[in-house]
């Protein structure tokens, strides 16, 4: 998503993790993690030229 | 030859069916459990504070089902204009209003419009406005350059076309106008017999 912000325009993009996302379910979890699920924060502006 | 847009499109159209049902439901059996942490477990597992969870409508915040806190780092202020992607039942709405407020507004958007009068239920009792307009991610409702703010809250995963949806909140922005996002991400490609089920896909 963060490639998909800078080549849609966006400027400063900004990520970091959601520290304590996690599923209820320990399955889900599971399989979260075998794929690097995780929850992200992001933050980017459009520029003023735009 | 048959375009991935063309194999998608059925499977998009059943995967718009089983978001509304799970999100429903979360909106109308929150006491129910789900595979995902939802309510104010969830919001305060997020820092949502106790102020805000005290003060938005019980059900508002009982429905919550985001991913994380958009609002950490959204830096609202008053008069601005807010759009929250998949307002839901509207907790992160009735936050935005608060922080805009006076002088700004905020417009939600869901597919769902059941869910859009509940959030707009919800924001009246936190007494606040919003106007919540139906609609899809893909091809938002609102006019080009016309917010300061994109928020949303574990939405934008759900699109099989997040491209557009990415570029669709960089023409409802106004030039200089930000987004503050929480959503889930994959490092590696989801299997096919994840992206096939549409119970996977909506959670």
């Amino acid at each position: 998503m963060f490639r998909l912000l800078e080549e849609s325009g966006f400027s400063r993009v900004r990520s970091a993790v959601v520290p304590r996302f996690r599923f209820r379910k320990a399955a889900t979890q599971d399989s979260a993690e075998a794929y690097g699920v995780k929850a992200v924060m992001m933050t980017a502006l459009k520029p003023a030229a735009a | 030859m048959t375009g991935v847009a063309e194999t998608q499109a059925p499977l998009e159209a059943v995967l718009k069916d089983e978001i509304l049902r799970m999100y429903q439901e979360v909106a109308d059996r929150p006491e129910s459990t789900f595979h995902f942490y939802h309510g104010r477990e969830a919001a305060e597992l997020f820092g949502y504070s106790a102020e805000w969870l005290d003060r938005a409508p019980a059900g508002a915040v009982a429905s919550f089902a985001g991913v994380g806190n958009p609002h950490e780092r959204s830096q609202l202020r008053p008069g601005e204009t807010v759009l929250d992607l998949g307002s839901g039942a509207g907790l992160d709405a009735i936050i935005a209003s608060w922080q805009v407020s006076p002088g700004g507004r905020v417009i939600g958007v869901d597919l769902n419009p059941a869910m859009c009068a509940k959030a707009q239920a919800h924001v009246a009792a936190a007494g606040m406005r919003m106007e919540c307009r139906e609609g899809v991610m893909e091809d938002i409702p609102a006019p080009s350059a016309s917010v300061d703010v994109v928020i949303s809250n574990g939405v934008i995963n759900l699109s099989f076309r997040k491209r557009r949806v990415i570029q669709e909140m960089f023409r409802v922005l106004r030039p200089g106008g930000r987004i503050s996002i929480t959503d889930i991400v994959s490092a590696k490609q989801l299997s096919q017999s994840i992206v096939n089920d549409p119970k996977l896909w909506a959670s």
